[in-house]
């Protein structure tokens, strides 16, 4: 579904993402892990189209080339992300957050909407229908009229979730979702991103630090150190990798006892 | 019979009652504002009424692009510059009526508006607004130096609309063709503000990266905020050249003229449709009890402005929503007290 080949950044003389190579089936849910400043955010950001990747980069999704196709032409075609830092519409309401993400799938024109013809209100009631009940499902329905900047981190969080859900993706890209939370919320928001998958046949991709996340959720984990990839497989697998505790660690670190460490989280 | 027919056609009567209420306010709206001019007590108290009209719809129209979709443009004068002048000069030169020189004047101002965004696509903040004061800047010296328009002389003997023959030169018969207007500018303001476009202007405003990434194009966005409220001024610009005495001089378009503008809308409320309409109103009567002041007039504008964006930084409109946000609170909460009591 997601062929990303040879994929590269560069930041001035920084490599951020170097040559990458990433495959993603359909229904699949695939982790990313890799220490702070691997290139995790920026691998986002190129297939959203946020960054343009160097040339001889290519990303493909469902068999088309998208690679630079401007960021609201990704989006329509069903690639939807999060944010790391979520970059929710503050000053807006809860429910029109969840709107602006609706936005692709709105069924009036231009002219519709300014001379205000009757079909624009009817159609307005129905996407506030149809986004009250995907607040419903993330938990945020009693809050759908409180300005999105009163939430709390982890009302936030899920409300990037929902507007990310409101796209109706195919592809969902999620930034550290659980970053910040508390273990309960962790659970409670892991649950919420499972059950829109199952419900929806979702492809994830999901970034995190939380190693449990990865361990217990995803098919595959990618790990990503320094912008290149150094590993790629099942979590069970990429948990013994070397080569992976010692990005983690550093090379004198990775003895036996973090070893042990690591596989009895 | 309780076919699936019957049941669908029960569950759409009110909703059409719901989209017919919709113009209830207007209508009664409109008839206060038809006896209007009555009250007024001389011929330039009606003149006033007219300006304050107008200038409702040059606010309503810059509130679209900088309050909603928040581009900072300081370019707007410019374009009613163009309006004022097309319609001027179709109905002087080329004999057409009022009533095709408005229309074409607007459309003309909408394409000028698609020129005025184009700086738009990728400068932000001051950028912009630097960028849309040389645009300004350049229409109103080219302006005074055509002679064609009359240069910095002016444009004079533009004709008032005809009606079954009869000019519309006074004040007050005048007035009966800019309230319409100007009543029906803020209702499709509100039609457009209330829908998607409204919500992607907004989205634009806050983040244009993360409504990207929710599938809006930015560009298009951008340009159609833009044209629409360019639409606005060039509407509002025709309709001040064939107001009595039907005379143009690009002094009327200058810094100071925006800077004006730019209170009405600051002051009223960034983002806040009646807000802007109260900005006009109030600003355009003080203005004009300020008349011999004119050259002070950018100085205490701009303070006003600064003033308004440091400690109202959501304007008359922002005081007016939390004063009724207060009031459902303090309701919610004794409807409460009584249920508990
Ligand atoms: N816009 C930018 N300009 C310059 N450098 C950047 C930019 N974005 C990212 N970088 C750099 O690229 C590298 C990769 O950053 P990235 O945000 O992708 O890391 P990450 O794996 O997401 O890290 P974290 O776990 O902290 O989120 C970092 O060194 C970062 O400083
Ligand atoms: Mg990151």
């Amino acid at each position: 579904m997601l062929e990303v080949t040879n994929l590269s950044k560069r930041f001035g003389g920084l490599v951020a993402v170097a040559n990458v190579d990433l495959s993603v089936r359909q229904g699949e849910i695939r982790g990313i892990i890799g220490p702070n400043g691997s290139g995790k955010s920026t691998l986002f950001n190129l297939i959203s189209s946020v960054y343009k990747p160097e040339p001889g980069s290519r990303i493909a999704f469902d068999g088309e080339d998208i690679t630079g196709r401007p960021p609201h032409d990704i989006a329509r075609r069903g690639i939807a992300r999060t944010f790391q830092l979520l970059r929710i519409f503050t000053q807006m309401s809860v429910l029109e957050n969840l709107l602006i993400g609706h936005h692709s799938h709105v069924r009036y024109g231009v002219g519709a909407a300014v001379v205000g013809a009757a079909r624009v209100w009817a159609e307005e009631r129905r996407l506030k229908q149809e986004m009250m009940d995907l607040l419903g499902f993330v938990g945020l329905a009693d809050y759908a009229e409180m300005a999105a900047g009163e939430l709390s981190i982890g009302q936030r969080r899920l409300l990037a979730l929902g507007r990310a859900m409101a796209m109706r993706p195919k592809l969902l890209m999620l930034d550290e979702p659980a970053a910040g939370l508390s273990p309960v919320n962790v659970d409670k928001l892991l649950n919420t991103v499972m059950a829109l998958q199952k419900r929806f046949g979702l492809t994830l991709v999901i970034i995190e630090h939380i190693l449990k996340v990865v361990m217990e959720s995803c098919d595959t984990v990618t790990v990503l150190d320094h912008g290149e990839k150094i590993a790629e497989g099942p979590p069970a697998a990429i948990k013994d990798d070397h080569r992976v505790i010692e990005a983690y660690l550093g090379k004198e670190m990775a003895d036996a006892e973090v070893r042990a460490f690591l596989k009895a989280s | 019979m309780n076919g699936p027919g019957t049941n669908g056609a029960a569950e759409r009567a009110p909703e059409g009652w719901r989209d017919l209420s919709r113009f209830i306010p207007w209508l009664l709206g409109f008839c206060v504002l038809l006896v209007l001019p009555w009250l007024a007590v001389n011929p330039y108290q009606n003149y006033l009424l007219n300006v304050i009209l107008i200038n409702v719809i040059l606010a309503v129209g810059l509130n679209i692009v900088k309050g909603f979709a928040g581009q900072v443009t300081v370019g707007h004068i410019a374009l009613a510059a163009i309006g004022a002048y097309t319609s001027a000069i179709l109905s002087v030169k080329f004999g057409l009526p009022f009533w095709l020189a408005l229309p074409a004047a607007t459309l003309v101002t909408g394409l000028a508006g698609a020129l005025v965004g184009i700086p738009a696509f990728r400068l932000e903040g001051a950028y912009l607004a630097l960028a849309t004061l040389g645009l300004a800047e350049s229409v109103r010296i080219f302006i005074s130096a055509t002679d064609y328009v009359g240069a910095s002389i002016g444009f004079s003997d533009i004709p008032p609309p005809m009606l079954a023959g009869k000019p519309l030169g006074s004040h007050i018969a005048y007035y009966y063709v800019v309230m319409p207007v100007a009543l029906v500018g803020i209702y499709l303001s509100f039609c457009i503000l209330r829908s998607d476009i409204g919500r992607a202007f907004k989205a634009l405003r806050e983040d244009s990266l993360a409504a990207a990434a929710a599938g809006i194009n930015v560009r298009k966005y951008k340009l159609l905020a833009f044209v629409i409220s360019a639409f606005y001024a060039g509407c509002a610009g025709s309709l001040t050249a064939h107001m009595s005495p039907g005379f143009l001089n690009p002094n009327s378009y200058t810094i100071t003229e925006m800077v004006t503008l730019l209170l009405m809308v600051v002051l009223g409320g960034i983002g806040h449709i009646w807000g802007g309409v109260i900005g006009a109103v109030l600003v355009t009567i003080i203005n004009d009890l300020t008349v011999d002041f004119y050259q002070y007039r950018l100085a205490i504008f701009g303070m006003i402005i600064v003033l308004t964006v440091l400690y109202m930084p959501r304007g008359i409109g922002g005081v007016i929503d939390r004063h009724f946000a207060t009031k459902r609170f303090i309701a919610l909460r004794k409807a409460k007290a009584s249920v508990n009591a």
